[in-house]
């Protein structure tokens, strides 16, 4: 058996070996009988294999066209609907809602790529809503609803241009931030912070530039204070430097005010700064189901920003008594500011705002003199249902305002007599905004300063003024003003009488966080 | 004795009638698009009070001293955000005295969280007029943005008041299952009218052109604030030549004289639209405001 094995070998590589000896060769030699077994079983092997090949072949077209058949069906389904251009194919069918996109106004690109499938059915709107809130103390904590910021800053810039036919502006008008010159003034350039301390606290702050007639700059921290949000039983609480709440326009900042220059009656009963100190306030939103809020404010009185009150006057002097350095004896020596204010909505297009004020302390020009200043106010406005950007409106604002003040001798009984001086004044004023960015307004001022055969300080000659002006905003962002005083000061027992007129153009810009304001 | 029981029997019988009364959750929403959501999702389990006028400016509105007690007794606040209300909101909230609101409680909902915004500003200057730096925020005017606030303000509800979260889970679910069934119907109506070019006085439909397919990029107003200018308008009418822009979309409280100056020049057709439930008659709910303004749309394109 081996050797038939091995024989078998041998003539089946026996051709392969001598293969090339033979192509060497010319001549042909005769085919021997292994070779012709060799080639035909290669041959059989061949067929074999090439059926095989043909097989695999019909196998995998058949296949193929099984595929091909179903496409061309799926095809066919989705040309139906295109079409017939029924509900499959519009509108956007985005996943998103809405991409972030380019600047204002280029509109994302995926909307343009509309796919079939109508309408969207893009499954994911948005990410899961309620999120974003910050789960520490010091994230940053959103405002509002705003956008994430930890301070709000704003800077509003006011100047005014102003001619007069009195030489001396600063004594006709009168406040500090009034035009105090003939020419340009810039009296109040206004830097105001606000934001959210931590969760129980927002602070607040007001700090103001100002150029005086000599164009040296003085600052002024006007406000800083902080304020609780969440106190229970509806009260709230404040700590700082802060306006009083006496009166409408006392807490109100310049750039909000309509018209260019203080009335009399607050620059000369609650000073040409207004009335504000540091100390405390304490209010309480009334459970009423109109809006009732009664508030008590507490605070040191003292300086030109507690006029009425400690205040020791130019240069020591205050209506011409040397004045005390009182000090802070005990409690008594403190300024109390009570208030009381109500808001009715007659209408849901007119509201209306009353309050009392009351403001309470000693005065500098004597060891026990005291003052008393009684104010109410009332607030109207009218503002259209279908006002565009605020517009048309129609707002009234009246303040009466009346000071009892001791005036005692001064220092050493200086003085020759005491005087007790009822001094009280109202201002009026409407403001009909007549058209988008629009407003023109009139405003009456009375005062009227007690009568003196002994006093002879001339911010305590009596007078009225009737001011109309017209404003005009091109966005809420700056505003022009023009505005016209007719002053009348009446003779006194040291002072003649007199006219004086007075134009102001006043401008203003303001920049940063969107400024909102109070009602 | 007898008299201090049936005193103290009368006492925990008013209590009772006090404490059933507070029962319904207090929902104060900025907009009447919230209030209107509100009401669906909350039915007769809330009260709502909505702050601003349905015809009114959103960005304008008076904050009235009467909404501040309206913010201090309420459960549940719903805000847009996204500096929607930033004119006059936050002096509200300042005194509102309400921890219920404040921000990060359960009851504080800003309906922009969680939103994709179109259109976010590369560059915030107010060169640009009144930009929105966190994206236009006049979203709810489209149906599935609106659908996912409704399920955000479900969801606050049920924090603040888990006895009745079911009640508010199946509402939501009515209440989509119904845009779902209806944006079928808007589509089909303003489906001709794909990729048509509408005017508009100011900038706060892209949502809606989005959703829809229409083209709303032309306005009266040359930059969002800023009121439309002679040069301006007839740059606008000649482009809307140019385009064949059929239609001028108008809210109640823009200068109808201006658009209808605009419409007589070009034969445009003026919409009277608006964004909130309650201003234009039969739409005291989303899904009627919706209906009207599509009818309204395909009514001032498709006729002659």
């Amino acid at each position: 058996m081996n050797i038939r094995v091995f024989f078998l070998v041998i003539v089946c590589t026996g051709p392969m070996v001598g293969w090339p000896a033979r192509a060497q060769q010319p001549s042909v030699a005769l085919p021997q009988s292994g070779d012709v077994e060799a080639l035909k079983h290669q041959m059989l092997e061949m067929q074999a294999g090439l059926k095989q090949i043909q097989i695999q072949h019909q196998r995998e077209v058949s296949a193929l066209r099984a595929e091909v058949e179903s496409l061309r069906r799926v095809i066919d389904d989705l040309r139906k609907p295109v079409a017939t251009g029924g509900e499959g194919s519009f509108p956007t069918t985005d996943e998103s809602v809405a991409a972030p996109s380019g600047p204002h106004g280029a509109p994302s690109a995926a909307p343009a790529a509309a796919a079939p499938g109508f309408p969207t059915t893009d499954a994911a709107v948005a990410a899961a809503p309620g999120a974003a809130t910050p789960a520490w103390l010091s994230g940053p904590i959103t405002i509002a609803g705003g956008g994430k910021t930890f301070l709000n800053l704003s800077l509003d810039a006011q100047f005014a241009g102003a001619v007069s036919t009195e030489r001396h502006l600063d004594r006709l008008e009168v406040g500090d931030h009034d035009p105090q010159q003939r020419g340009f003034n810039a009296r109040n350039t206004e830097l105001a912070l606000d934001g959210a301390v931590d969760p129980y606290f927002e602070g607040f702050a007001n700090i103001v530039f100002k150029l005086d007639n000599d164009n040296e700059t003085s600052v002024e921290v006007e406000e800083a204070f902080m304020q609780t949000t969440t106190l229970p039983w509806s009260l709230q609480a404040k700590g700082g430097q802060f306006f009083a709440p006496f009166g409408r326009l006392n807490p109100q900042h310049p750039h909000v005010w309509d018209f260019v220059d203080t009335p009399l009656v607050s620059g000369r009963l609650l000073g040409p700064d207004g009335l504000r100190g540091v100390g405390t306030q304490w209010s309480w939103l009334t459970p009423l189901p109109w809006y009732s809020q009664i508030a008590l404010a507490i605070q040191n009185g003292n300086g030109g920003t507690g006029f009425s009150f400690r205040n020791q006057g130019d240069g020591g002097v205050f209506y011409n008594r040397t004045t005390f350095d009182r000090g802070l004896g005990g409690v008594d020596d403190l300024v109390f500011i009570p208030r009381l204010e109500s808001s009715f909505d007659l209408s849901s297009t007119h509201t209306l705002l009353v309050g009392a004020s009351g403001a309470f302390g000693p005065n500098d020009t004597g060891k026990s003199a005291r003052t008393e200043i009684y104010g109410a106010d009332l607030f109207y406005k009218w503002k259209s249902a279908h006002a565009e950007g605020g517009w048309p409106f129609v707002k009234w604002q009246t303040e009466a305002l009346g000071r009892h003040f001791e005036a005692d001798r001064g220092v050493d009984d200086q003085f020759p007599v005491r005087e007790t001086f009822d001094d009280w004044g109202v201002y009026s004023q409407v403001v009909w905004g007549f058209y988008k960015g629009w407003a023109a307004g009139l405003r009456g001022d009375v005062l009227h300063m007690e009568a003196s055969d002994y006093t002879d300080d001339p911010e305590r000659q009596s007078r009225w003024r009737i001011a109309p002006d017209v404003t005009w905003y091109p966005t809420e962002f700056s505003k022009f003003r023009l505005q016209y005083n007719h002053d009348f000061l009446e003779a006194n027992h040291f002072m003649h009488s007199g006219n004086a007129d007075s134009v102001f153009l006043q401008f203003e810009f303001s920049l940063g966080a969107h400024g909102a304001h109070k009602f | 004795m007898r008299r201090a029981k049936s005193f103290l029997t009368a006492l925990a019988g008013v209590l009772a009638l006090v404490s059933s009364a507070h029962a319904t959750l207090n929902v104060v929403a900025t907009l009447p698009d919230f209030g209107a959501l509100a009401t669906e999702i909350g039915g007769d389990k809330v009260e709502v009070t909505v702050l601003a006028k349905a015809t009114e400016d959103s960005h304008f509105v008076d904050a009235r001293p009467s909404f501040i007690v309206k913010l201090r007794n309420a459960d549940v606040l719903i805000e847009g955000g996204a500096e929607l209300e930033t004119g006059w909101l936050p002096p509200l909230l300042q005194n509102a005295r309400n921890e219920k609101i404040a921000t990060g409680a359960p009851g504080r909902v800003v309906a922009a969280q969680g939103l994709r915004l179109m259109n976010v500003p590369t560059d915030v200057t107010r060169a640009a007029g009144d930009v929105h730096a966190l994206g236009n925020p006049h979203y709810m005017i489209d149906p599935i943005i609106a659908k996912t606030v409704a399920e955000h303000i479900a969801h606050a509800f049920a924090a603040c008041d888990a006895a009745n979260a079911a009640t508010y889970e199946a509402n939501y679910r009515t209440f989509a299952a119904t845009v779902d069934a209806r944006l079928q119907e808007w589509g089909k109506t303003l489906l001709p009218f794909k990729g048509a070019n509408v005017v508009a006085y100011h900038d706060s439909w892209p949502y809606l052109a989005h959703r829809f397919g229409l083209t709303i990029d032309t306005f009266l107003e040359p930059k969002p604030g800023i009121p439309p200018s002679p040069s301006h308008l007839a740059d606008v009418i000649d482009k809307m030549k140019a385009q064949h822009s059929k239609a001028i979309i108008l809210e109640p409280f823009h200068n109808r004289k201006i658009a209808e100056k605009v419409a007589a020049s070009t034969g445009a057709k003026i919409i009277d639209a608006a964004q909130y439930p309650g201003a234009l008659p039969n739409t005291e709910t989303y899904v009627g405001l919706i209906d009207a303004l599509v009818a309204r749309i395909a009514a001032a394109l498709g006729g002659q």
